[in-house]
């Protein structure tokens, strides 16, 4: 077995300077080449599992190698492709989003159409950065005309109400899912079967039921009513400043995923978008998808090691990361006494990090991309990295903001 | 290199204590290195042997196998492609650097150009972006990036060319920051001195740059006017911080003004009883109290002065030579 790194790597060294626009400082494949291109248009595990990200057999190494160097000319069309893009978005003033995100995949279409750019490069290349920075696709200037559009407003204020109205607490599950044995092995072998058996046991919306018993959401770090209120429809929002997920407004919800260029391509447009969020407010955990309950479940789960004694498997994982924070803190140079500000960021982790898990969910909701057996472990470790990530930044500029008093 | 699963899966001698660590987070695994012991290859803690396994060998060439296989002792070659290891820990150092290094105009040791630090990070993140446990470490480099002005037109045109490929666009110029308003000191003070002495600053208990990291402070109990007043002085470093206080045995001094030769300075009424402090108690410990709190410990952890002794000539060595970072190398 040989570590697919460095299989893909030396087959790209042999790819040559041609590849240089989708190489890194040391001649290595960029993280979005792999993510954008290798992955899904030229390896393309899913077909080939023996390709898949890990070890590959020494029986196909050969045959890897052979796939990358096979697609070589129209990886090098692409490159060359990137550089005309990137010159024409710089010709036209385009800042919006990142280039690797929004053209990778566009220049592999036009380098297999076209192959390598010739002189009308830049002719064809201009039709496609329209297309891209045009897209369709909601905008918040979308969103916020239509909620603030008092025809809409008042109708859209009676569907959260009626939605509201007729929402029932969940039900607890007679008998306790089977959370814990998915979370023992959910990182090294995810049981894919196990998985499916919680989702279609509702597992999630049962872990929901006391989320409106007073107290239960607040101690969940996910809002700071005593119980959850349904929201409102929402005239403003800011990234900074958002309040706890089940106390944003419609608008707050649905105002981060429109912020991204490359995310938004993917969203229904406003008026579906906002029926589906206000039909989402009233679901257990305020999610619509079962998949994404279940996550919330496995979650609060997992996370329950960072503050109190861990079982094994995943949460015994979070924990010692969480762990490892403390020292990294002390290499850092860290501040050890938090400021006030922050202070409750660094108690209350556990908060922090359903929180986080929360939004994930909720975006991947959103461009209707549910989280798979395989991903969970991915997802519950990720959230737990951001949150101790956010939580360095806010030391950093609490302290700063310190110094500058 | 030894590899030990006594306690985890752990690679070479991790480095002692954290003002000589140099770490990166990887994906599934730790590196570290030790900055005074001039070693290319890092120490490593592996977490998640699978997710590692994809980019170790970028560390360790031939040897990652043996040490994911089971192996107890390893060679890791020579000879090899190690841009990305170089890069790992030029990541490393910057970020040691920024934590660490011991600017001191005492010691002559200059303080780091944060626009050029940020800069070479930014850069050096994004050869190692694959194998980060953070992906998002490029933006979030690059969200640090103030200026592609710097002095290595090299460094200048890589950082910028990077921001262009992520699409990100330098918000305007930060306006400079004013440094940490001080009342000018009432000067040399009268009365009688009747105690001195000096003790050295523990940089854990502030934050770096913000006091001169070879100076001790000084401290002095004088009697004036019949009453006691303690009096303690520590030359600043390069960044603005947070207010310092200095504690002596139980009495604590805001250091809140500048004195004549432009230390930060503090004075506070003290008992006469001090004077009967044995020696060993006798210690001024400086803390930013929004940083870090002194501990019961008052007294520096034997070896400490050497150990400091050994980083701040370790930096000046750094001062211009052609194997550290432009960072470092830049620095004046």
């Amino acid at each position: 077995m040989l570590p697919r790194g460095l299989v893909v790597a030396q087959a790209w060294a042999a790819l040559g300077e041609a590849v240089a626009p989708l190489s890194n400082g040391a001649g290595r494949p960029l993280t979005r080449t792999v993510k954008l291109l290798l992955d899904p248009l030229v390896l393309r595990p899913v077909q080939h599992p023996e390709f898949a990200a890990g070890a590959v057999a020494v029986e196909h190494v050969d045959a890897l190698r052979a796939m990358i160097t096979g697609a070589g000319p129209v990886l090098a069309a692409t490159a060359s492709w990137f550089v005309v893009l990137k010159k024409e978005r710089r010709r036209l003033r385009i800042t919006e989003g990142n280039p690797q995100d929004l053209y990778f995949q566009r220049c592999f279409e036009l380098a297999s159409e076209h192959g390598a750019p010739g002189p009308d490069a830049a002719r064809v290349a201009a039709p496609v950065l329209a297309e891209v920075h045009g897209q369709e696709g909601p905008t918040v200037a979308g969103l916020r005309g239509f909620l603030t559009d008092s025809a809409n407003a008042n109708e859209l204020t009676r569907l959260i109400e009626a939605t509201w109205a007729t929402t029932t607490t969940p039900r607890p599950a007679p008998a306790a899912a089977a959370t814990a044995e998915f979370l023992a092995t959910c990182a090294a072998a995810p049981d894919g079967a196990l998985f499916l058996a919680l989702v279609a046991g509702s597992a999630g919306t049962a872990g929901a039921a006391e989320l409106s018993t007073p107290g239960v959401a607040l101690a969940h770090g996910l809002t700071d009513r005593d119980r959850p209120a349904r929201p409102a429809l929402g005239e403003s929002a800011s990234k900074r400043n958002l309040p706890k997920p089940f106390d944003r407004s419609i608008l707050e919800r649905l105002f981060a995923p429109l912020t991204n260029t490359y995310l938004r391509s993917g969203l229904a447009d406003v008026p579906a978008l906002v029926r589906q969020e206000i039909t989402r407010s009233a679901g257990p955990w305020q999610l619509a998808d079962e998949v994404s309950r279940v996550v919330m479940v496995l979650g609060r789960e997992a996370s329950a090691g960072l503050t109190g004694s861990s079982a094994g498997g995943a949460a015994a994982r979070l924990r010692s990361r969480w762990e490892r924070e403390a020292y990294v803190h002390r290499v850092l140079r860290m501040p050890s006494a938090a400021p006030p500000a922050v202070r409750a960021d660094v108690h209350g982790v556990r908060e922090a990090y359903l929180r986080r898990l929360w939004v994930r969910v909720h975006g991947r909701e959103l461009r209707q991309d549910a989280v798979t057996a395989e991903q969970v472990w991915d997802v519950l470790d990720g959230v737990l990295r951001s949150v101790i990530l956010d939580q360095r930044d806010r030391l950093r500029s609490a302290l700063e903001r310190e110094a500058g008093a | 290199m030894r590899v030990s699963r006594a306690s985890g899966l752990v690679v070479g001698d991790w480095p002692a204590r954290p003002e000589v660590t140099a770490l990166l987070e990887g994906a599934g695994a730790v590196l570290a290195w030790d900055v005074l012991a001039d070693d290319p290859v890092p120490a490593a803690r592996i977490d998640d042997p699978a997710r590692a396994a994809e980019w170790l060998w970028e560390i360790y060439g031939s040897a990652a196998e043996e040490i994911l296989g089971g192996g107890t002792e390893v060679d890791v070659p020579a000879a090899g492609d190690w841009r990305v290891r170089a890069a790992c820990r030029t990541v490393a150092q910057l970020d040691w650097a920024h934590a660490w290094w011991p600017a001191s105009t005492t010691a002559g040791v200059p303080a780091l150009d944060p626009v050029v630090r940020q800069a070479e990070r930014a850069v050096a993140v994004s050869t190692v972006e694959h194998l980060l446990d953070d992906q998002d470490a490029v933006s979030r480099a690059l969200a640090e990036v103030v200026s592609f002005d710097t002095p290595d037109a090299e460094l200048s045109e890589r950082v910028a060319a990077l921001a262009e490929d992520h699409g990100v666009v330098l918000s305007p110029v930060v306006p400079g920051r004013a440094a940490y308003a001080l009342a000018a000191g009432a000067g040399s003070s009268a009365g009688t001195t009747v105690l001195t002495g000096s003790s050295i600053v523990d940089w854990t208990l502030v934050p770096a740059g913000v006091v001169d990291a070879a100076a001790a402070a000084e401290w002095s109990v004088v009697r004036r006017q019949g009453a006691t007043v303690l009096e303690v002085a520590v030359a600043p470093g390069p960044a603005p911080g947070p207010r310092l206080a200095a504690r002596f045995d139980e009495i604590d001094v805001a250091l809140d003004e500048i004195d004549g030769l432009g230390r930060l300075t503090g004075s506070a009424p003290v008992p006469a009883t001090v004077l009967l402090l044995p020696p060993d108690r006798r210690v001024v410990t400086v803390y930013a109290p929004d940083f870090a709190a002194p501990t019961e410990v008052t007294a520096p952890a034997p070896g400490a002065e050497a150990s400091r002794a050994a980083i701040i000539a370790y930096a000046r060595s750094r001062v211009g030579a052609s194997t550290a970072t432009v960072t470092e190398r830049t620095a004046r």
